[in-house]
């Protein structure tokens, strides 16, 4: 330990004890702010049964006030802001990813199983043609609610509201002549009363054993009756006409003839999702063609990238040589334009109908539809983004290199093109291997580029995936999670996310390995 | 300097064929590298200011100048230009001032401070950085769907939602380089404050921020281009046409119908890309020197 830290770590804790009355009105103030806001958020997570939600809040908010209420752990009341947002938004994020790849989450499993079951319940209900029929009259129950005085077609009397049907003898009911004038102490609505409720009549529903009661007219009401019913204790739906019995599988509810209730939910489907890639040949032609192009993409455009940079470095390498820095700012303009609009206005001029470059070097190229030009093209436009980030860095690079070194070489007998291979190259490759292995992890995942230039097409044909001929891992997994046509499949888009993670962290730990970043933890 | 020229002298007036072999090339081979550099930016500059009319029609060289296409982009009912420009700039403003505050809080307590897991700490954010927030849009997208049932004003379709998640990233690299440009300042200078009864918060807002504003500046124009074109993200969560920053906008307008709105679209790319090459010119200095270092190293 050098003497600097020891003279730190004597002096912990600071001397909060000057802090002035202002500072810390301050502070309690933000505290209390985080904490009336905490509050609120944990009423409604609360409200709505989001208990993983409310534990998150509960635990930040009991993380601020003990690191800041605190006067001990100060290194935390600087790390704790950035890192409950790095917590939440990284962190969460990829275990998120993790789990939905293991589940069907998708297009058809989008809802809770929860959700599902009402659902599919809720939508079996029918109004049946034959269905039992009551004649009505509403009812004002004097505090607000309505209910109907019924009579079966049986001639039985029956009164309904939210919460049921109850049977009703004859002397429930004042009438005046032949017209109803209260049941059950409740006031009967002439038409004209009950058409201004109208509204508040049509939400009404009687719950009965054998289906709901549903105001039809405003005289009559008829059954709507369950095609399926849950049951709770085997966790099985009954269709009640044919007692049918359908066991949730693999996010479905199946019979054991197969047949499926939509919509399914979404449940933890095991490995599938990777077996998908393995075992569909549909599935799995198209990913290795883009796992491969995907490699030879970031190589390609990191190589031929550096190729250029470093051509042009050696080129202006050279004493004496005027209008080096006028080169070099006009050279800057590609690297510094926002690259989502680089790679649109190539769009326009690779365009094969209107495109500037077919018509001023009267070519008929299709650039962007045809898979191996759409490669070019996309390799190309990334060679434009990227040469001009590699020659700065080569120009520094090649600034870096003792000029004795090559003057000894020289002297040697060392020809030009020996001195390159000989000297230049390998104290080059030395102090920009970890800036190219940097360079090949960002154009491994380069989104930009491929999607905005060529969205990923042209499609390849015959894949049951939406893989193109020139989409890149993170473009594909774009385009199965948020691209419409055959449907979102988040659970595959996920586990391809997971194994970009695997491809980036070796790449990752190979540039650790190299750049040796352990030892400048001082 | 690179020992091409072994002559001690050089004459003043060199033979032409002489110059050519020596200089001449090079100034030839950089005539193209720059035809190539600069090709698509006389295109659009070219553009926008041709007549109105169809992408067929441009010439490289208009045949008249004319603003129709800035009339025609910033006319159209449709196409709310001044909103994309505006939600850029308040969405990456605002998101790379955050991660800048959050990134020098950070890089404060590891330059400065000796704690158990801050070897450890410093590591997790080199690893956690492996993961950018590009990777994570299904979870992300997913989860913004979950927090807006629970807090529909942060999240799916929100732009604070948006810039919350951008703010995820906060600590990364950016950390490692305020941290390293902490450690040079003098530690003389904060110890001095905290012997006059100054807090570590004092020292931290008093000392060390302002000594490092033109870091943060450099760090906070980094973050905000990079904001700037962050494409995934921005698509996936926001909804509402007038939400959207200028990646989404102008890709949605353009992307429907590259014959007709060629020339809008180039006007709106010109009015989108100055800006931030003018910010880029400005850290260009500081790039070029920070690119140096980092070539350099070892």
């Amino acid at each position: 330990m050098t003497q600097d830290e020891v003279m730190v770590r004597r002096r912990r804790p600071p001397r909060t004890g000057t802090i002035r009355a202002g500072a810390l009105v301050r502070k309690l103030v933000l505290i209390a702010l985080v904490n009336g806001f905490a509050m609120f958020a944990m009423q409604r997570e609360l409200a709505l049964g989001e208990t993983g939600a409310l534990v998150a809040t509960l635990a930040a908010t009991l993380a601020i006030n003990g690191v800041y209420l605190s006067r001990r752990v100060v290194p935390l009341k600087y790390l704790v802001p950035g890192t409950i947002f790095m917590l939440l938004f990284i962190v969460y994020p990829v275990a998120y990813t993790v789990y939905i790849s293991f589940t069907n989450y998708g297009t058809g499993n989008l809802l809770t199983k929860d959700q599902a079951i009402e659902r599919l319940v809720a939508n079996s209900l029918s109004t049946d043609a034959d269905g039992a029929r009551f004649a009505i009259t509403p009812l004002d129950d004097g505090d607000g609610t309505m209910s109907l005085f019924m009579i079966a077609e049986d001639g039985s009397l029956l009164l309904g509201d939210e919460s049921g049907l109850s049977p009703l003898a004859g002397s429930d009911i004042t009438r005046d002549g032949n017209r109803v004038v209260s049941v059950d102490g409740r006031r009967a609505l002439n038409l004209g009363q009950a058409s201004q409720r109208q509204d508040e009549l049509l939400d009404l529903v009687v719950p009965a054993d054998f289906g709901e009661i549903r105001v039809q007219t405003l005289k009559q009401a008829t059954v709507a009756a369950f095609g399926l019913s849950y049951d709770a204790a085997s966790d099985e739906i009954v269709d009640i006409s044919t007692g049918t019995r359908y066991r949730p599988r693999e996010g479905r509810y199946t019979s054991d003839t197969g047949e499926v209730l939509t919509p399914g939910f979404r449940a933890v489907v095991g490995p599938d999702n990777y077996n998908r890639v393995w075992s569909n040949s549909a599935i799995r032609d198209p990913f290795i063609r883009v796992f491969a192009w995907n490699f030879a993409f970031a190589l390609l455009s990191v190589a031929l990238s550096m190729a250029l940079g470093l051509g042009i470095a050696l080129t202006l390498h050279r004493s004496g040589l005027k209008g080096v820095k006028f080169y070099r700012s006009l050279l800057i303009i590609p690297y510094a334009v926002p690259s989502f609009l680089s790679a649109l206005v190539w769009q326009g001029m690779l365009n094969r109908n209107f495109g500037i470059i077919n018509r001023m070097f009267h070519l008929d190229i299709n650039w962007l539809l045809d898979p191996w030009w759409a490669r070019f093209s996309v390799v190309l436009v990334n060679i434009w983004l990227g040469f001009p980030y590699m020659f700065l860095v080569c120009t520094g690079a090649l600034q870096s290199i003792p000029s004795d070194l090559m003057e000894a070489a020289q002297i040697d007998g060392a020809s030009a093109s020996q001195r390159f291979r000989k000297v230049t190259w390998p104290l080059l490759l030395i102090t920009l291997a970890p800036l190219l292995i940097a360079s090949f992890a960002f154009n491994f995942n380069n989104f930009n580029t491929v999607f905005l230039l060529t969205g990923g097409g042209p499609p390849v044909p015959g894949s049951q995936t939406p893989a193109g001929a020139t989409d890149i891992l993170i473009t594909y997994t774009f385009r199965l999670a948020f691209e419409g046509g055959r449907g979102q499949d988040f659970g595959f888009a996920a586990a391809i996310s997971v194994m970009i993670f695997f491809v980036v962290a070796t790449i990752s730990a190979i540039s650790f390995r190299r750049t040796k970043a352990f030892e400048n933890l001082a | 300097m690179s020992g091409h020229d072994p002559t001690p002298y050089r004459a003043k007036r060199m033979k032409p064929a002489r110059w050519f072999r020596e200089f001449g090339w090079r100034h030839l081979v950089m005539a193209a590298v720059v035809a190539f550099a600069l090709f698509p930016v006389i295109v659009v500059i070219s553009a926008s200011f041709n007549p109105r009319g169809g992408i067929q029609s441009q010439k490289l060289i208009p045949s008249s100048l004319t603003l129709d296409n800035y009339r025609a982009l910033t006319g159209d009912k449709n196409v709310p230009f001044y909103h994309w420009m505006r939600n850029t700039v308040v969405i990456s403003g605002v998101a790379a001032l955050a991660n800048t505050f959050l990134s020098a809080l950070a890089a404060y307590a590891f330059s400065r401070m000796r704690f158990r897991g801050r070897r450890g700490g410093l590591l997790a954010i080199l690893l956690v950085q492996m993961f950018p927030i590009t990777l994570l849009m299904v979870a992300i997208f997913l989860m913004m769907q979950n927090i807006g049932g629970i807090f529909p004003a942060v999240g799916l379709g929100t732009q604070m939602g948006l810039i919350l998640v951008y703010m995820g990233g906060a600590l990364g690299v950016n950390t490692w380089l305020m941290k390293g440009f902490f450690d040079t300042v003098p530690r003389s200078l904060d110890e001095s404050a905290l012997i006059d009864g100054a807090t570590h918060w004092q020292t931290f807002w008093r000392i060390i921020l302002p000594l490092a504003a033109p870091v943060l500046a450099v760090v906070a124009m980094l973050g905000f281009i990079t904001a700037v074109n962050e494409y995934v993200l921005a698509s996936v969560l926001l909804r509402d046409v007038n939400d959207f920053p200028l990646s989404v906008g102008l890709f949605r307008f353009i992307d429907n119908d590259f014959g007709a709105e060629w020339g809008p679209f180039a006007a709106g790319a010109l009015l989108s890309a100055v800006p931030v090459v003018v910010l880029f010119q400005f850290l260009q200095r500081f790039i070029v020197s920070g690119l140096t270092a980092g070539a350099a190293k070892e």
